[in-house]
């Protein structure tokens, strides 16, 4: 695997993308007493619709952020630039291990079926850098 | 910036902005907290997931993607009662442009296409009409993808891309005949409120012919386990298809399109297609097979007592439990075995919650001697079908339903 690896950061690269999600959410060492109470809402209670003994209430949800890049690496800039619309990086760095042909189909599937923005140039180096990256256990 | 940086730029901020104004201030996201790394034992790697509670409506659920979420529900929540709560009932979405705001007022489903009245329904009408319960398994096509060999690509799920709720709602069939399915009508289409992110990608839809669109058991749910569904989980609405994979399952349903030929669209036609042989069982790196869209489930069961990797001390026997689903069936028997398959005994079932609901299972089971155990069950659907010992492989990772092995070390 060591020569998969060239152009890395050694070692931990892999985890990079992980570990960085990690250091996000949990944030900086005292970010994490409690969080000041709630901003008192000045709208009505969320809408309900009620019928037979069953109540739906209106919802919203906050998606949480995720700030994660790809780790380091050749061609690591193309790839956050053209990987990271649709998905998070997550998505690539949960993959096993591929062989170069298989990474240039799943590009070319991102590129003609989800409208991936992937110009021809971009094919390879981004198929290069999947196929390089290292896989921790 | 380039052409298409641009364009990505553009089709990316252009959403955002719009949602951030229909929603203000309350879109401003906010962190996850990471508790702590799951290892999901994949074979090769890479196996640790953030576990991360703070995703909307959500405890605490193995990440397996954030934008838009992927979350796996961790293995230990199916020990302890056959009914998964709805907080860590898995999450999977498509396209990272879903709603962040649901009003029940002005929210509408609508029944269009080969209808003699196309009609819109609101929430509070829905309640108001007759309704059905039903105990049902909900299982990711991928459940368990992560294990396959060779690995494939995809969502690299363990166990947990499945849950089993009690789904209340209102059946397809009273909604379809309220609008009057014409006679030349061949199938039904489901859209949810979810979207692609960019300009020209297939939204997701789902269709089912139209006999088992009407068949009765098909549904549209407003609750599961008694309550409102979360919103990562479909709220106000999803559609429940009993025995079938959760592909089908539509999230944030608000369309139904009844239409006079096959669906012929991305996700009906490419996607989720499996090979037609037995078990969806090609060679692996096969190419060109046969295909037909994914359907109904296959039996499946696993121990849940005891955990892969676990230490126990050595007793001439123990007690042993899990969980098992019959796929489209019920579940008719488990047996179990303590000795890698060489010998198998039956599991006593727990309560029956019907047909495709998760089945409770106990059994004892002997150990010869310490050291490595291999610990197994093989569930027998109601229509026959046993478990087969050996796993399938296709290059979508679909359908996986062999007799898992759970492997505990019992030490003196």
């Amino acid at each position: 695997m060591a020569g998969r690896t060239q152009g890395f950061a050694p070692l931990a690269a892999g985890l990079i993308g992980i570990a960085a999600f990690v250091l996000i959410v949990v944030g900086p060492p005292g970010s994490r007493k409690p969080a000041p109470p709630p901003p008192v809402s000045a709208g009505p209670p969320p809408s309900s619709v009620s019928a037979n003994g069953f109540t739906l209430t209106s919802a919203t949800m906050d998606l949480p952020a995720d700030d994660a890049t790809y780790p380091d690496g050749p061609n690591a800039d193309l790839v956050n630039a053209r990987c990271s619309a649709c998905h998070s990086p997550s998505m690539v760095l949960t993959q096993p291990a591929f062989p170069a042909e298989k990474w240039q189909e799943i590009v070319l599937k991102m590129r003609d079926v989800y409208h991936a923005p992937i110009a021809e140039q971009d094919i390879a180096p981004i198929t290069q850098y999947l196929a390089a990256r290292p896989v921790a256990d | 910036m380039d052409y298409l940086d641009e364009r990505a730029a553009l089709a990316v901020s252009r959403r955002r902005l719009l949602k951030a104004a229909a929603v203000g201030a309350g879109a401003l996201a906010t962190p996850v907290l990471a508790q702590a790394l799951a290892d999901l034992r994949l074979p090769g790697g890479p196996s640790r997931r953030p576990l991360a509670s703070g995703f909307p409506g959500k405890g605490e659920m193995i990440v397996q993607r954030v934008r838009p979420p992927l979350l796996e529900t961790p293995f230990s929540v199916f020990d302890r009662d056959v009914f998964t709560p709805a907080d860590q009932f898995f999450v999977r979405w498509h396209w990272a442009d879903m709603p962040t705001s649901i009003d029940v007022e002005s929210f509408r489903l609508t029944v269009r296409g080969a209808v003699r009245q196309p009609i819109s329904i609101s929430l509070a009408q829905l309640l108001h009409m007759p309704r059905v319960e039903i105990a049902a398994v909900n299982q990711c096509s991928g459940n368990s993808r992560g294990l396959f060999q060779p690995r494939v690509p995809g969502a690299q799920w363990a166990h947990g891309a499945m849950g089993n709720a009690r789904w209340l709602g209102v059946s397809l069939r009273h909604v379809l005949d309220l609008a009057g399915v014409r006679g030349d009508a061949v199938a039904v289409r489901f859209g949810g409120l979810d979207q692609p992110l960019v300009a020209g990608a297939p939204d997701f839809e789902k269709s089912l012919v139209i006999e088992h669109a009407r068949d009765g058991e098909v549904m549209l749910a407003f609750a599961m386990n008694g309550e409102q569904l979360p919103m990562l989980n479909g709220f106000p609405l999803r559609l429940v298809v009993p025995g079938w994979y959760s592909t089908y399952w539509v999230k944030m349903l608000n369309d139904i399109e009844v239409l006079a030929a096959p669906d012929d669209r991305y996700w009906m036609e490419k996607a989720y297609k499996i090979p037609t042989t037995p078990g969806a069982n090609v060679v692996p790196g096969a190419k060109g097979f046969p295909t037909v869209p994914i359907g109904a489930m296959v039996p499946r069961s696993w121990v849940t007592s005891l955990g892969e990797g676990q230490e126990i001390a050595f007793e001439p026997s123990i007690p042993l439990g899990g969980i098992a689903m019959g796929g489209d069936h019920g579940v008719a028997r488990v047996d179990v075995s303590s000795d890698g398959g060489h010998s198998w005994r039956p599991a006593t079932l727990g309560p029956d919650h019907g047909k495709y609901s998760f089945r409770r299972w106990d059994a004892r089971v002997p150990l010869a001697r310490p050291g490595r155990i291999r610990l197994m069950a093989r569930c027998t659907s109601t229509a026959g079908v046993t478990q087969p010992m050996a796993p399938v492989w296709n290059p979508s990772g679909f359908m996986r339903a062999n007799v898992e092995v759970t492997t505990i070390l019992a030490t003196r």
